[in-house]
């Protein structure tokens, strides 16, 4: 009997292309798009300028592929490559799922390079968790050298395979994401000036910080669902504070109408001693059923527009977002 | 004297100390839910919310209120009111409460209960204290023995620990309580072999107990010769449960018996989205009925 006999589908690669301009932005990815399409009935997908995306229209007009895109970025997403690769992952997931591979064309804008470019750093290595297992092949097109060298540094070390001519070849340069985010940094988000209210808390008083955020929601005229959604985010991400991080941690939230920002903050370390994946890359991927724990941060991830984690010199940060 | 709630009738004055929100809860709605039974008008004192958790546990516990509510034979008296009867004369009050039960009686109901959130008694500016206002309802009640059935309860949410000795002292007749786990977040009442109810939250500070609870009754039932097949837990009044509590439920249901399920009745759909986010519909050993478990729950102060 031989085991194992049904070949395993390939699951996410990530390749970088060097491009400089949308004319060799098209003339590189097209190629390997219509092989795809033709060897594998690959689905198209594109994220990318109007005008990239007209060129490939008119170039794979010939093959018979449909190109969809993914969703434009919304402000609170475009400040957080986390949360982008975590949408990502959630659309590229039920477009997979009927077992169709699906290939994703994507393309470095600099307007959200911020300022050092941080975004697509973080975009990056966060792509490497989330979308890992899943039937993707995703080529990346960046120029050769872009405003922040950190940009072209980083998205050498954090892509796998590079696309030389219509192959994908090893990249020697690739890092793992750990190792990337530790090399290159990215900047905390903005400081959002006093909160509304401010907690202090222990494991026994989660029922607090539930409270707090319901109380909030109801100020922000969120809907009741919506509210209970942002009450359970913020309670996972809470617990987590609390048995990960230090015996106390603190919660401070802002209302506004039809927004509502919750912030924890905990004096913890980094979880990678738990052999979890490195901090602030957390809930990316959804653990296997049979995890019993690790699930919190991926569901919380889901229930609100924007969830955040970064590592400050006083501990961790996690700052979840909700818009009615 | 230890009274059972369902055995309560006319002339009990009867004091309840419960061990949080969710027990009292449980206390008032299993009081006024018999009195509505038995065709009594049930007056009730509402302060600090109290009356929306009663009518929330009144509906959790398939209790029809919608009649009473609107014939009035379930009778609410707005904080407003309570906190002015204890701003008022303790004759004024005899008078005012002996009107109240002569107009039940003229109405056709077979007498009046009368309970509610009284910690009022004790604001600045109250008429008389604690114990003269009890002292006042035992009077009521010696002088209406066929029609006043009173019950009061002391939560150490609104009363002082000293206080509720004093009251705790001063009643001759206490409800007999059921025995059960109560942190203030959770209460679990065991229903009978393989079933108990759940009321409150469910989190990181309490989950060992929801584990711990799920395998205790597993080995009553598979220690038992002629117990249902089923571990069933009334969810009615869970307001919330966290994602590793959900995922403890779903895991807990797969390690059973193959002969055995976990069955979660009535179900919130706040704590079912969570359920189905992690997985409880892909569990065949886990199975939600919309009614509660098939056993006759006893009234719940018992």
């Amino acid at each position: 009997m031989q085991i194992n006999a049904v070949p395993r589908p390939p699951g996410f690669v990530h390749a970088l292309v060097h491009a400089d301009d949308p004319a060799e932005l098209v003339s590189q990815v097209v190629p390997p798009a219509t092989a795809a399409v033709r060897d594998t009935g690959a689905r198209l997908v594109v994220a990318v300028s109007e005008p990239v995306e007209q060129a490939l229209r008119d170039e794979l007009a010939g093959t018979g592929a449909r190109i969809e895109r993914l969703t434009t970025l919304t402000r609170s997403a475009r400040e957080s490559g986390q949360t982008v690769a975590a949408w990502r992952s959630r659309e590229l997931r039920a477009l997979a799922s009927p077992g169709k591979p699906v290939l994703v064309i994507a393309e470095h804008d600099p307007e959200l390079d911020g300022v050092d470019g941080g975004f697509w750093t973080e975009l990056e290595a966060a792509l490497n968790i989330s979308l890992n297992g899943l039937p993707v092949t995703q080529l990346c097109a960046y120029p050769r050298l872009p405003l922040h060298g950190a940009v072209g540094d980083a998205a050498l070390a954090n892509h796998p395979v590079r696309l030389r001519g219509e192959e994908l070849v090893a990249n020697p340069a690739h890092r793992p994401p750990a190792e990337v985010l530790a090399r290159w940094p990215f900047a905390p988000p903005h400081l959002l000036g006093p909160p509304d209210l401010r907690l202090r808390y222990n494991t026994f008083e989660l029922s607090r910080v539930r409270d707090a955020v319901e109380r909030a929601a109801r100020t922000c005229a969120f809907d009741p669902v919506r509210g209970e959604d942002m009450v359970q985010a913020v309670n996972e991400v809470a617990t987590n504070a609390v048995e990960h991080g230090s015996v106390e941690a603190g919660l401070s939230i802002w209302t506004s109408p039809g927004e509502l920002v919750c912030e924890v903050q905990d004096a913890g370390g980094d979880s990678t001693a738990g052999g979890g994946p490195a901090l602030p890359l957390i809930g990316l991927a959804p653990p296997h059923p049979s995890q019993p724990r690790g699930r919190g941060t991926w569901i919380a991830r889901q229930l609100c527009d924007s969830l955040h984690v970064w590592r400050g010199r006083e501990g961790t940060h996690v700052r979840l977002l909700a818009r009615s | 004297m230890i009274k059972l709630a369902g055995d309560l009738s006319s002339g009990d004055h009867v004091c309840a100390i419960p061990d949080s929100a969710e027990h009292l809860g449980e206390i008032a709605a299993g009081f006024v839910a018999h009195g509505l039974l038995r065709g009594e008008r049930v007056l009730y004192f509402d302060d600090d919310g109290a009356a929306d958790a009663l009518l929330r546990r009144l509906a959790e516990d398939g209790v029809e209120i919608d009649g009473p509510l609107r014939r009035g034979q379930l009778d609410i008296q707005p904080e407003e009111v309570t906190r002015q009867t204890f701003r008022t004369a303790l004759p004024d009050v005899h008078a005012g409460v002996s009107a109240q039960l002569a107009h039940s009686l003229a109405q056709g109901w077979a007498g009046t209960r009368l309970t509610g959130q009284m910690h009022s008694a004790m604001a600045p500016g109250a008429a008389g204290t604690l114990p003269e206002y009890d002292g006042l309802l035992a009077r009521l009640v010696r002088e209406n023995q066929d029609s006043l059935t009173a019950l009061c309860t002391y939560d150490p949410g609104h009363f002082p620990d000293e206080q509720i000795d004093i009251m705790r002292a001063l009643h001759r007749d206490h409800l007999a309580l059921t025995g059960a786990y109560d942190d203030g977040l959770l209460r679990i009442v065991r229903l009978g072999v393989g079933y108990a109810r759940l009321a409150g939250e469910i989190d990181h500070s309490n989950r060992p107990k929801i584990t711990n609870l799920l395998h205790q009754q597993l080995d009553a039932v598979l220690r038992s010769a002629d117990a249902p097949a089923d571990i069933g837990l009334d969810m009615a009044s869970v307001r919330f449960v966290d994602v590793a509590s959900a995922v403890a439920f779903v895991h807990a249901a797969e390690g059973f018996p193959a002969s055995h399920r976990l069955v979660l009745h009535r179900v919130r759909p706040r704590v079912q989205r969570i359920l189905d986010r992690c997985g409880a519909a892909f569990s065949a050993q886990l199975a939600f009925d919309d009614d509660p478990p098939p056993v006759d729950p006893p009234p719940p102060a018992r």
